[in-house]
């Protein structure tokens, strides 16, 4: 069980509290820990032991799984509450696997209640299909099972005999599974389910344990609603004895309470008071003395109670003797009031050392160190290895694609591992002044190309080709970067990792002979930026785009103003009118706006050249949106990833299909305005194969290496794709938040410790606070980032 | 200008608040340098390393079953009955303070300059000379509800020592696993619920030779420093605050400038809480916790000269180094006022990254815009390109997202 603190006043966090300060009164308890809550990341832990993390977690729950075939990369998450003692409530996000009991026998009571994807259970041959948002209350003792075809979420409730046995009407486990529709009493559990599971870590310990009662009365009530119908009882029986019952409880205190007293305070006979207990398979007298036992042994360790004594506990609970009261108690629950007591406090104060369920076993073990070589740093180029191939890729309609990665597109070149790459890429803000980035350029003339007859690169994002939703243009600009490949990388299969390392970045001069020799970038405060929502000035919801000229040659060169200019509507050559900047790649008439010279004329942004997007194909869908970064990389948009650094990808379908694109001079932590400066780059790769088994083999997540530190990249949704299913694509960006992708980002800096610097739990979480940097990576891209940052010469050893 | 020297002693400390109502320790004017010696609230992690032989560090911590130096640890209640003790471990901080400026009124702002910060030498014979930290991963810490080993949850207390010779760093000694501790009034504590117990170190398992080989470098700071609050006469000094207080920034530290806005008369400024050092993020709930003596000068910017500074309209902390500026973003920017007579219970219920990025964005385009006079779309697009956002803490209730532009940018004007 949980770790819970038996006594309030000694649980409290520090400066948790309390009236205001200052006032001389006894504060109330607070009670308000949120212990029991537990939470589960599939990203937490090594591949190798995320299946039994997972088969932990939800043994806690009195479920296993079996996942069909070798599943290491399987996403799930959960957060669970609860304890062995009640009823555990749990969110689940998980995929393709088959849920059934963990032991048959138990008699424990299983709900399940899909919210996304049809649920399949089978029982007794027969099969069934639940709809999501209907509610399926498992029978007990029957070898049942439910299968999860796709990636969805689900909220399950389960609990032993106990959670019950306090309880008035007392638990009668079902024969038969029940799938109740959202009607009646049935509506309010599934109601307050999907409540609870989403308040669930918001919610304090005395906020849980009403929920708690609230949940099992309701689930006794549609139980037993359930099988009156089913046995066409009448249902004035059923409601009688819950009256029954509230009066009893109502008396417990006092200790004369008799069945006629009863019997008489509800205006039937004695007779009749005795055959309703019968018909529930009770006697008046038990049914009297389990409830007193049951409020005693509540009260005991109850956090207000714990110093009451026992004597007054057993009065208070209706027994007028307490020696009686001793005796009964130790029948009933195996050891005097006394003990129990202390034996919950000693359990509560001394955690356990080993602990059911989770994976002390999978972790606990304190592994060697697996030394990842520091590379070569910066000036010091790879140049190609011996017997390797030296490439180019420009970037011409025909090596782009734009606004989405595929698993399903052909390979524009087809590599070695080892092999060094010279990949031309093009900013798809190049059209924000057509004049100085793309005239003149026939690389960029040939992507931007677009007359009312022809459009040279038709799909823009992985929308409708129709672009049947909005009309703004094919593919509708869910995705915006021109990216260029995908390059398949020889021998690359799902479980190895690609690595990319950025050997040289240098920005695209102007092809204008008005502009030769100069380079440009542009910057947009977009409608998907952080700021849109709260602009002080007029006009509100402006978007604003600045254009910068880079100055690459001056020392450390620096990117400055040049003139700016508000977003005004502008037709298309199809003649589609974008009032706002929602699709990539419309050249901008410079005679429709107002462009204003020189802004910001003192200042000067030190550049930090990278490429925003580094992809390799995703698995779960075959058109993915190029904004939400995720697992397989993406729109990373970390500046860090620039000249000397690289970046290690988990490769998901044979080839890898590697995609670079969206190229950044500069840009800040936040990326605040929705974009950086976006400027054409050409870089310079070496491209490594790290095939499955070597130290990087445990990689789910997109790494980059700077010759100085380590970047995890963490993510408000580590797998959107996989964690909202069907509909993840658009769901991400409505669900993306600093504080999950802090989370995500702790969780794989403690891993990265643990796994590739052999460090045990408690060191790695002292390090991370003692060590550890996290910084915001971006808040525009739909999947919001955090990132920390591990520096090398800490172990230095 | 005038130097002055402000030991720790039970007279000039105060634990866990803030507080207008307190007398200064000593009173000074604009321009006045002084000596502050502070003492961490963990030393008694590991009394024999950090306290014994250390004359003040003894005498502050002295507490037996006769008599306790410091009674109140706590903007909470200190009349009893208590729940674990006097001021009820509401705030943690040793602070060592508080200093008055002459001539501080509410609207005023102060410049702190942290000219220097060092170390204080452990006093013990067995340890002469050489510095110890305590780094405890705590219940309020970002992994407590979420460990992946066991026994969940636990307390670990991981005691560091500081190597001072350049480039100085960090070396984990040894750690153990928190035991409930008894204090001398008999109140046990089963986690760390109230700053300066000793722990018992016959109750405890050392467990050696952790993190071998690990030097994390130094970045000496103190995580508390700030003024008294206008809004009540105790104030935790857990949750930072427009004033100040727990920033747990390691960038405040030698070479820095902090600006706090005055909020009572004297401005009344306290420091403590030092740090060997912390990462961005502070995320165990505790920095490497050292015992640091600073070398401050003060500075005093009247409300009528704030104007065409970088000063003006500041109305939250701002840090300036030779290099940068950060404005410091909260979940709630002024939490004694916006969350109600409630405050100190609901800031613990409302952390939010989210919330304290908002927040630090929306200082920083104050910023560039009050004082470089940008527009507001100059502004955001300068955020966007050169501005690094980063998190501060989430550990200190009242989480933090730090805003920061190099100076650089402006290197043209």
């Amino acid at each position: 069980m949980i770790y819970t603190l038996a006594s309030a006043s000694s649980q409290v966090q520090y400066g948790e509290l309390s009236p205001s300060a200052g006032t001389p009164d006894v504060p109330a308890p607070a009670g308000e820990e949120r212990m029991n809550i537990r939470q589960f990341a599939s990203e937490s832990y090594p591949q190798a032991t995320r299946r039994s993390a997972w088969q932990d977690l939800l043994g806690e729950l009195n479920l296993k799984s079996d996942q069909p075939g070798d599943h290491p990369q399987a996403f799930a998450t959960a957060a669970l509450r609860g304890s062995t003692e009640g009823l555990t409530l749990a969110r689940l996000t998980a995929g393709d696997q088959t849920l059934r009991p963990l032991n048959q026998r138990a008699r424990i009571l299983a709900a399940l209640l899909p919210l996304d994807e049809e649920l399949t259970l089978r029982l007794d041959g027969a099969e069934n299909k639940v709809p999501p948002g209907q509610l399926i209350i498992l029978p007990t003792g029957a070898p049942w099972e439910t299968g999860l075809q796709k990636s969805g979420r689900v909220i399950v409730l389960s609990g032993g005999e106990r959670a019950f046995q306090g309880r008035r009407a007392g638990f009668r486990p079902a024969t038969k599974p029940l799938i109740l529709a959202r009607q009646g009493v049935a509506a309010v559990l599934i109601r307050a389910l999907e409540a609870g599971a989403t308040e669930l870590d918001q919610l304090s310990q005395t906020d849980w344990q009403a929920l708690e009662q609230v949940y099992a009365d309701l689930l006794l009530a549609v139980t037993s609603e359930a099988e009156s119908l089913d046995a066409a009882a009448t249902p004035g029986h059923a409601a009688l004895f819950n009256r029954v019952t509230l009066s009893i409880e109502k008396h417990l205190q006092d200790p004369d309470l008799s069945a006629s007293r009863i019997a008489r305070l509800e205006g039937i006979s004695d007779r009749y008071l005795q055959k309703l207990f019968e018909q529930n398979g009770e006697s008046f007298g038990h049914y009297l003395r389990e409830r007193r036992l049951q409020r005693a042994r509540a009260a005991l360790v109850a956090p207000g109670d714990i110093r009451t004594p026992v004597a007054e506990v057993a009065y208070n609970s209706g027994f007028g003797d307490a020696a009686n009261f001793n005796r009964l108690f130790k029948e009933r629950f195996g050891m005097p009031p006394g003990a129990f007591r202390s034996h919950h406090t000693d359990r509560a104060e001394i955690p356990a050392t080993e602990q059911r369920g989770w994976p002390v076993k999978a972790l606990a073990g304190k592994k060697p160190a697996l030394r990842v070589e520091p590379s070569a740093g910066p000036g010091s180029f790879a140049r190609p290895a011996e017997g390797a191939t030296d490439h180019r890729l420009t970037a011409t309609s025909q090596t782009v694609h734009w606004g989405y990665f595929s698993r399903s597109l052909r390979p524009v070149l087809e590599i070695e591992p080892g092999d060094t790459v010279e990949v031309e890429t093009l900013t798809q803000h190049a059209s924000d002044d057509p004049e100085r980035m793309i005239k003149g350029d026939k690389s960029a003339e040939d992507v931007f190309f677009w007359s009312k007859d022809h459009k040279a690169v038709d799909r823009r994002g992985a929308g409708p080709i129709d672009a049947s939703i909005f009309g703004r243009g094919a593919g509708e600009g869910f995705g915006v970067h021109i990216c260029t490949g995908p390059i398949h990388v020889k021998g690359a299969e799902p479980g190895d990792v690609i690595e990319v390392r950025i050997d040289d970045i240098r920005p695209r001069l102007s092809g204008n002979p008005a502009f030769a020799g100069r380079c440009f970038g542009s910057n947009v405060a977009a409608w998907w930026g952080y700021h849109y929502g709260e602009l002080l000035e007029e006009p509100k919801q402006r978007e604003t785009v600045t254009i910068y000229e880079i100055l690459a040659d001056a020392g450390d060169g620096y990117a400055k103003a040049l003139y700016s200019y508000r977003w005004a509507p502008q037709t298309d050559p199809y003649g589609v009118v974008h009032r706002t900047y929602d699709y990539p790649g419309v050249p901008v008439d410079p005679e429709s706006v107002d462009l204003r010279l020189d802004p910001m004329p003192e200042v000067r942004i030190p550049l930090r050249p990278h490429f925003g997007v580094i992809a390799l194909a995703p698995r779960e869908v075959d058109l993915v949106d190029s904004v939400p970064p995720a697992y397989f990389g993406g729109n990373l948009d970390n500046w860090r990833l620039g000249r000397g650094s690289a970046i290690y990808l988990p490769v998901s379908v044979t080839g890898g299909l590697l995609s670079i694109g969206d190229p950044h001079a500069t840009q800040g932590d936040s990326e605040l305005s929705g974009t950086a400066i976006e400027c054409s780059m050409t870089g310079r790769f070496t491209i490594q194969l790290h095939k499955k088994g070597g130290p990087l083999s445990d990689l789910t997540y997109p790494l980059i290496e700077t010759p100085d530190e380590w970047i995890l990249t963490g993510f408000s949704h580590p797998n959107y794709l996989a964690e909202f299913g069907a509909t993840g694509q658009g769901e991400v960006y409505a669900k993306s938040s600093l504080d999950l992708a802090m989370k995500d980002a702790f969780r794989k800096a403690r891993r990265f410790l643990m796994g590739t610097h052999g460090l045990d739990e408690d060191e790695a979480v002292s390090l991370m606070s003692a060590a550890v940097d996290f910084g915001v990576t971006q808040v525009v891209d739909g999947n919001w980032g955090v990132h920390a940052i591990i520096r090398k010469a800490l172990f230095n050893r | 200008m005038k130097h002055h020297r402000l030991p720790a002693t039970p007279d000039t400390v105060h634990w866990g608040y803030f507080s207008k109502t307190l007398e200064p320790k000593l009173t000074i004017r604009s321009g006045d340098t002084v000596t502050v010696e502070s003492i961490t609230h963990h030393a008694n992690d590991d009394y024999n390393r950090m306290i014994k032989g250390d004359a003040a560090a003894e005498e502050i911590f002295l507490w037996t079953a006769e008599q306790k130096t410091m009674r109140r640890r706590g903007a909470g209640p200190e009349t009893g009955p208590f729940r674990i003790g006097s001021g009820e471990g509401l705030g943690v901080h040793l602070l060592t303070g508080p200093i008055a400026v002459e001539g501080a009124e509410p609207g005023d702002v102060l410049e702190v300059r942290v000219l220097d910060a060092y170390p204080r030498p452990s006093a013990n014979p067995d340890y002469a000379g050489r510095f110890f930290g305590s780094n405890p991963s705590a219940n309020w810490g970002f992994q407590y509800h979420d460990l992946v080993e066991g026994p969940k949850p636990r307390e670990v207390v991981t005691i560091y020592e500081l190597d001072m010779q350049a480039p100085a760093s960090v070396s984990a000694l040894y750690s153990y696993l928190w035991t409930p501790q008894t204090d001398p009034d008999g109140v046990v504590h089963p986690t760390i619920d109230y700053p300066g117990v000793r722990v018992d170190h016959a109750t405890i398992t050392k467990k050696e030779g952790i993190l071998p080989g690990v030097k994390v470098p130094a970045r000496l700071h103190f995580g508390t420093m700030g003024l008294a609050p206008a809004e009540a006469d105790f104030v935790s000094t857990i949750p930072p605050n427009y004033t100040g207080g727990n920033m747990d920034d390691w960038r405040i530290a030698k070479g820095a400038r902090m600006y706090y806005p005055v909020a009572v008369a004297g401005a009344l400024f306290s420091c403590g809480d030092a740090h060997a050092t912390q990462g961005d993020s502070e995320l165990s709930g505790t920095a490497v916790e050292i015992s640091l003596t600073g070398e401050f000068e003060f500075i005093l910017h009247k409300k009528a000269d704030l104007g065409g500074t970088i000063l003006e309209g500041l109305d939250h902390p701002l840090l300036e180094t030779d290099k940068l500026w950060s404005v410091y973003g909260f979940s709630y920017a002024r939490y004694l006022t916006e969350l109600g007579p409630d405050h100190q219970q609901k800031i613990l219920e409302s952390s939010s990254l989210d919330r304290a990025m908002r927040d630090a964005f929306r200082k920083l385009r104050r910023f560039l815009m009050t004082v470089h006079k940008l527009s507001e779309d100059e502004a955001i697009s300068l955020m966007s390109i050169a501005a690094d956002f980063a998190v501060t803490q989430v550990v200190d209730a009242n989480w933090g997202v730090t805003g920061s532009l190099r100076k650089s940018v402006f290197q043209g004007r």
